[in-house]
């Protein structure tokens, strides 16, 4: 008798529990502050799970969730992965603020002393992000280089941290420790998969370079950047000017990983173009998934943790986010 | 004065946001990875 709950039921949240409908669940509860919201989704999702199976409003009496999904804004999540690892449910979280996964990921001694898995990072990037730097690596030897690139957000509660994360600095590994890069800074021009075509990218508070370099702490250097526009650079200390849009896709995502396979340099490079949204919520019912097929263990972690990216890939693109590979070869200046 | 400094601290941030064109520093394209490929 699997029951699964949402909490926070958004642009993101929505699409998750959805994806959510299409595991065997006896119940899924969708939770959000919004009741007419929490209303609305619960009445999508219970056309294809029935009116039975669907709960409304997360009850710590009532209800016993398996796996709690945390799609509510970036910097509540620490205190609702606490309450609900304690109270004996595996957790799922899609927060994408740095200092946040850091503090999820520091919840593992509560996580393994409740027998539980709590996933952090499990969202679009960080999230799918890791899961195609754990992939692009499975061919090579060694990591020494690891480039994350984003464009576009999901609902509005994701464009404010968007806007905030390019305001604050930015962690980069590099050379055996982090170094603070101011946000905002180090524009690069990134190649997302068609059609989505190049975004200039700079540096911000992202948090995927934290849960990679657990996975790869050999790696000489990993760093991520962010799409912004010309207005978003131009505010960037400013507060947001005028109401984010309901869903700030289509977006992608653009992950090198450089490393030696025998005695070669070898770059591979992925990525995916999709709603940030659709992609963020389906990541993490495959993460929910998961959890529950025991492929994901007690304690805390990202999906760069998972020992085979290929499995979730696959479960990915069975529900249409597929990834890309680009394969390219250098082309000589003036050529 | 002012105006000059003030110009050219507007020209400076024009030229900062706008940045330069960038070109594709390679040939190739993107390819969907297929199920063979995760397999």
């Amino acid at each position: 008798m699997t029951q699964v709950a949402v909490v926070g039921v958004g642009t993101t949240g929505s699409h998750a529990a959805r994806q959510l409908t299409q595991l065997a669940l006896a119940s899924l509860v969708i939770d959000d502050d919004d009741r007419r919201r929490e209303a609305r989704v619960a009445k999508a999702v219970a056309t294809t799970l029935g009116r039975d199976a669907i709960g409304r409003g997360l009850s710590d009496h009532r209800d016993h969730p398996d796996v709690v999904v945390l799609c509510t804004p970036a910097g509540t999540h620490h205190r609702l992965a606490t309450i609900w690892l304690q109270r004996g449910a595996h957790v799922v979280s899609i927060s994408d603020d740095p200092e946040e996964v850091a503090a999820l990921l520091d919840l593992d001694a509560v996580a393994r002393q409740h027998d539980r898995a709590l996933v952090a990072g499990a969202g679009f990037a960080p999230g799918l992000s890791c899961v195609l730097a754990r992939f692009a690596a499975l061919d090579l030897d060694a990591v020494e280089v690891i480039s994350v690139y984003t464009a576009g957000t999901g609902g509005p509660a994701c464009a404010r941290q968007h806007h905030r994360a390019l305001k604050r600095p930015g962690r980069d590994w590099i050379d055996g420790e982090w170094v603070l890069r101011r946000g905002g800074s180090g524009r690069d021009l990134a190649w997302f998969p068609d059609p989505f075509g190049a975004r200039d990218c700079y540096r911000g508070a992202l948090a995927s370079p934290l849960l990679l370099q657990r996975v790869f702490p050999e790696a000489r250097r990993i760093s991520a950047r962010i799409a912004a526009s010309r207005r978003d650079r131009l505010t960037i200390r400013l507060p947001m000017l005028r109401p984010p849009h309901r869903d700030g896709g289509p977006g992608g995502i653009r992950v090198e990983v450089r490393g030696r396979r025998a005695d070669a340099v070898e770059t591979r490079i992925l990525g995916v173009m999709d709603h940030p949204s659709v992609a963020a919520g389906t990541m993490a019912a495959v993460a929910v998934a998961e959890v529950l097929d025991g492929r994901i263990g007690a304690g805390a972690s990202g999906l760069a943790d998972h020992d085979d990216p290929k499995r979730l890939l696959r479960e990915l693109r069975r529900r249409g986010v597929r990834a890309a590979e680009f394969s390219g070869v250098p082309e000589i200046a003036g050529a | 004065m002012l105006v000059a400094l003030g110009m050219t601290g507007l020209v400076a941030v024009l030229v900062r946001l706008k940045g330069a064109a960038g070109v594709e520093p390679h040939s190739g394209g993107w390819r969907e990875l297929t199920s063979a490929d995760l397999e």
